[in-house]
């Protein structure tokens, strides 16, 4: 198939170079890699004239004819290079180009930041991508593993009920907006999404901008956007099967399977995973009573299938439905179940080379409901239903002009146990936003944005601004930027009205304030070829912040806005990778919350954290391996927890302690479609004094071995 | 691609399904609340989530009279203002847990009353009285995340209270109830057999008790 079609390339080259036949000088030249290898089939193009252009030939060579003897811009490229440009003097005539490899990815195609595609190395606003290669590295099952294996900073704890709470650099799971394909998530506990929902089954990619982005995602972009990208099927078929047992009977099985046919592309992915419930005891090796005594036991099913239409070059539709289901032993006969059903269309239609228009219509539906297995009674309790539409628009009125501009409707549907009798409440909610990607001259970049929400049910309006500036020097690039970000209350915070146990009540409040941030951030990235260095440091002004407060007259819990607080931090991440094999990555995050004098310092926000990881990896024609070592480094914390739950007038000093945990994945792939992977986790065996709701659930080394069959490359 | 064009026909339509269901689709799968009782029982339902709250119910006439406890001396006045004190009663209800009227309390392994009275007959063994306690009658939670609770000095049935166990060592408690059937000796020496057979109402709030009950079983024996 790669011989056919570099044929065909080299052919299409050679047409192409026959084109300008009144040409006045030829220019010649060959592209090698970096071992001095032709690179057959790679483009060489004249940038000022972009019709000139053509491939390079079985050995590397190309030749082009120029009109003149003026000085051009030739450009090369080549699939998993890094595009090399460099400048052709008047009457120059020899050009060879050496490639090098694009070990880090900067020329991967990036979408969040901007919401149009751009080049990792080109987009004004820093992106963290973590490939599908790294998720196959990592082993990871869902995002919430994934995320945290990459990113240092990001910590899941437990909150009430052994609900997962997400804490980034500050921010808790409300104030990270996370998206599947651009697409917003129905459905939340204790201010969370269900993160066992996004598995990374045929997941190309995931994009992570931190700061405020509600200038183009609205509410929740408070403190950054997680965005998954789907793959989408590029050979005739694929099939992958996969499987994985590991410690407390922790089983993971999935499959999928795509195929292309005419202008058909499908894809259908099912995974299965359970686990056993891990039993961590009751009484800490401390002495005193821990937080929990085991982790409930488990099973998810999870399906996920996308067709996608492409009748012509320029129009582009897409189809999907999932289905999503957990189950969650609280005890033999009590069992939480959790549903997702979603499903959505899309059109992308390209059209006069600069425009591209984007319709969706988007469908999401969270249940919750208790199983009562004696009874054999499944009974819902919650509902979170969300239709949205989206346009969107983008238009280049040349190269260095882009203007984009969208707006979404959304009806959101909730019934609760936490409303009163079992009610239900909507809200509509309507935005639009603009954005000009403007490039005055060569090497800056300057992205300005401006949003508008409105939501019917909290009667709050918001206007997010954006401005970003990147400076490009060499290999370096300067970032500078401001953004407001918000979160308008949701429907849950208004009309909450529930009854905790017969102990203290819950209120919602309907006058709560958005929260909102502004979030200042400069940032340095060296990158090249095999190197990436980013430095970046931030500033965030977070008002009116959402929470419960104990209301003395009221005698219970009351959504409340809280005072002004600022979070500010530094990030740090160095990236190597060589043609031996050997690579690592280092990242580093520091934060700091800062509350007014007097006031409670009650985050748990870990202030340094750091995650590392070094890899080797050989490969031969028909065995390869790679050993990888993942380790995360946290610092102990101390936070102020108050003393009574519902005086709140004093507080006491609490601190969590210090945990580093690592990672050990073997991984071996044979006969390129048959892989099988070792990881051993927390390879120190690190066991708590004390279980916190904030300390890992780990009870000691565990294992795990995984296959995974490509069964379209064994024949 | 007859097959692709079914597919994206089966793809559109499902998507569509979903716009005219504004607040959601497939209610179908889920239960709604159902109570089903045995053919040959009585059930009685009891509003029981008030921790001040005794219900005194008369198997016999299956009326029900309610008290206020007043204090942690275990003092009650009628619940009702003006209303009555109870009369005759055989079992009274606080929240999960059951006194008797001078009675005793069998737990079986029988998980239906049709099971039951496929059985030789009332079941023998070690009857349970009630004992006098000052630590099971919740009477105040609302300083309870601080560990302060309040209870009332009252008899309890250890045995027939265990027809709902409560798991406070997590947050929020895990309930189950035992689904046995429970054997109560009447103080005139006849039998009852109960069942518990919900702890919550419809809007799902705990403490609402429904159980069925056999009584006078020595009849359904005849």
């Amino acid at each position: 198939m790669r011989k056919i079609l570099t044929v065909l390339c080299v052919t299409a080259g050679y047409c192409l170079a026959a084109l300008p036949a009144s040409a006045q000088r030829i220019v010649m030249g060959k592209v090698v890699d970096a071992d001095n290898e032709p690179l057959a089939g790679a483009a060489v193009f004249v940038k000022e004239q972009k019709t000139i252009g053509m491939t390079t030939d079985m050995e590397g060579n190309y030749r082009l004819r120029l009109p003149d003897d003026k000085e051009y811009t030739l450009q090369a490229s080549y699939l998993g290079y890094v595009t090399q440009s460099c400048r052709l003097a008047s009457r120059q005539t020899k050009k060879d180009f050496i490639m090098e490899e694009d070990a880090i990815g900067m020329e991967t195609v990036v979408v969040t930041g901007t919401r149009t595609p751009k080049l990792l190395k080109d987009v004004p606003i820093a992106t963290r991508v973590i490939t599908a290669d790294d998720i196959r590295r990592t082993d990871a099952t869902h995002i919430g593993d994934l995320l945290q294996a990459e990113l240092p900073g990001i910590e899941f704890s437990y909150s009430m009920d052994q609900q997962v709470s997400l804490n980034m650099q500050g921010f808790g799971g409300n104030a990270i907006l996370f998206l599947v394909d651009g697409e917003r998530l129905a459905g939340e506990t204790l201010d969370n999404i269900d993160y066992t929902r996004l598995n990374l089954d045929n997941v190309e990619r995931v994009e992570i901008v931190k700061g405020a982005a509600s200038s183009l995602y609205g509410s929740n972009a408070v403190g950054g956007v997680v965005n998954i990208i789907s793959k989408e099927a590029s050979e005739p078929w694929t099939l992958n099967l996969n499987g994985r047992y590991g410690s407390h009977n922790d089983q993971r099985y999935g499959g999928t399977v795509t195929f292309k046919a005419g202008d058909f592309n499908n894809s259908i992915n099912i995974q299965h995973t359970s686990t056993d419930p891990i039993e961590v005891g009751s009484i800490g090796k401390d002495g005193e009573e821990n937080d929990f005594s085991k982790v409930y036991g488990n099973r998810t099913w999870n399906f996920k299938e996308r067709l996608i239409y492409m009748p012509s070059d320029k129009l582009k539709l897409t189809g999907r439905l999932g289905y999503f289901f957990r189950e969650r032993d609280k005890s033999a006969s009590a069992k939480d179940r959790y549903r997702d059903f979603s499903g959505g269309l899309k059109g992308n239609y390209s059209f006069r080379k600069s425009n591209s228009l984007e319709l969706s219509y988007s469908f999401d539906q969270y249940d919750k409901s208790d199983y009562d297995a004696t009874q054999n009674l499944d009974m819902r309790d919650y509902t979170n239903v969300q239709h949205t539409v989206r346009a969107l628009y983008s238009h280049s009125f040349n190269k260095n002009n882009t203007l984009t501009v969208g707006g979404d409707f959304m009806r959101d549907y909730l019934m609760s146990y936490q409303f009163t009798d079992n009610g239900s409440y909507e809200q509509y909610t309507a935005d639009a936003f603009a954005q000009y990607d403007w490039s005055p001259v060569k090497n800056f970049n300057i992205l300005t944005s401006v949003r508008y929400d409105y939501f019917s049910e909290a009667k709050a309006q918001n206007f997010s601004p954006k401005v970003n500036f990147m400076y490009k020097l060499g290999n370096c690039s300067l970032r500078a930027s401001y953004a407001g970000g918000f979160r308008a209350p949701t429907l849950k915070e208004m009309y909450m009205d529930f009854n905790m146990a017969n102990i203290f009540m819950i209120y919602g409040n309907p006058d709560l304030k958005p929260e909102r941030s502004q979030n200042f951030s400069l940032s340095a990235e060296y990158m090249k070829s095999r190197y990436n260095l980013t430095l970046t440091g931030y500033f965030n002004i977070v008002d009116n912040r959402i929470n419960t407060a104990w209301n003395q007259a009221l005698n219970g819990m009351v959504y409340t806005n809280m005072k002004k607080m600022n979070i500010s931090g530094l990030d740090a991440t160095a990236a190597a990778k060589y043609p031996c094999g050997f690579g690592m990555r280092l990242s580093y995050a520091f934060t700091h919350e800062y509350v007014k004098y007097g006031q409670p310092y009650t985050s748990s926000t870990r202030p340094h954290a750091l995650t590392t990881r070094f890899e080797y990896q050989k490969d031969w024609k028909n065995y390869g391996f790679t050993i990888a070592l993942n380790g995360r480094l946290l610092s102990k914390v101390t936070t102020d927890e108050y003393i009574s739950e519902n005086s709140f007038e004093s507080t006491e000093s609490v601190t969590y302690p210090a945990y580093t945990i690592w990672k050990l994945n073997i991984s071996q792939q044979a006969c390129k479609g048959v892989n099988v992977i070792v990881n051993i986790d927390n390879l120190f065996n690190y066991r708590p004094d004390h279980y916190y709701n904030s300390t890992p659930t780990t009870t000691g080394t565990t294992f795990s071995v995984g296959l995974s069959l490509d069964v379209d490359k064994l024949f | 691609m007859k097959r692709i064009k079914f597919h994206t026909a089966a793809m559109l339509g499902a998507t569509l399904m979903s716009l005219s269901a504004c607040d959601g689709i497939f209610d179908g799968i889920y239960d709604s609340y159902q109570i089903a009782t045995a053919d040959n029982c009585e059930s009685i339902t009891i509003d029981g989530s008030d921790y001040t709250k005794w219900t005194y119910i008369n198997l016999e006439t299956q009326t029900t009279i309610a008290t206020r406890i007043l204090n942690q001396e275990g003092d009650e006045e009628p619940w009702d203002k003006g209303g009555d004190m109870p009369g005759e009663w055989d079992i009274a209800i606080h929240r999960y847990e059951v006194k008797t009227n001078g009675g005793a309390v069998l737990e079986t392994s029988y998980t239906s009353i049709d099971e039951l009275l496929n059985a030789d007959g009332i079941p023998t063994g070690e009857y349970t009285e009630d004992i006098e306690t000052t630590d099971r009658i919740t009477i105040d939670m609302s300083d309870m995340m601080n560990g302060n609770i309040l209870y009332a000095k009252s008899p309890y049935n250890e045995v027939l209270s265990r027809w709902m166990d409560v798991d406070t060592s997590t947050m929020p408690p895990i309930y189950t109830m035992s689904n046995k059937i429970y054997i109560l000796r009447l103080q005139d020496g006849t039998h009852a057999a109960i069942h518990l057979l919900n702890y919550m109402n419809e809007k799902k709030v705990k403490g609402h008790m429904t159980f069925e009950y056999l009584y006078p079983l020595e009849k359904a024996f005849q």
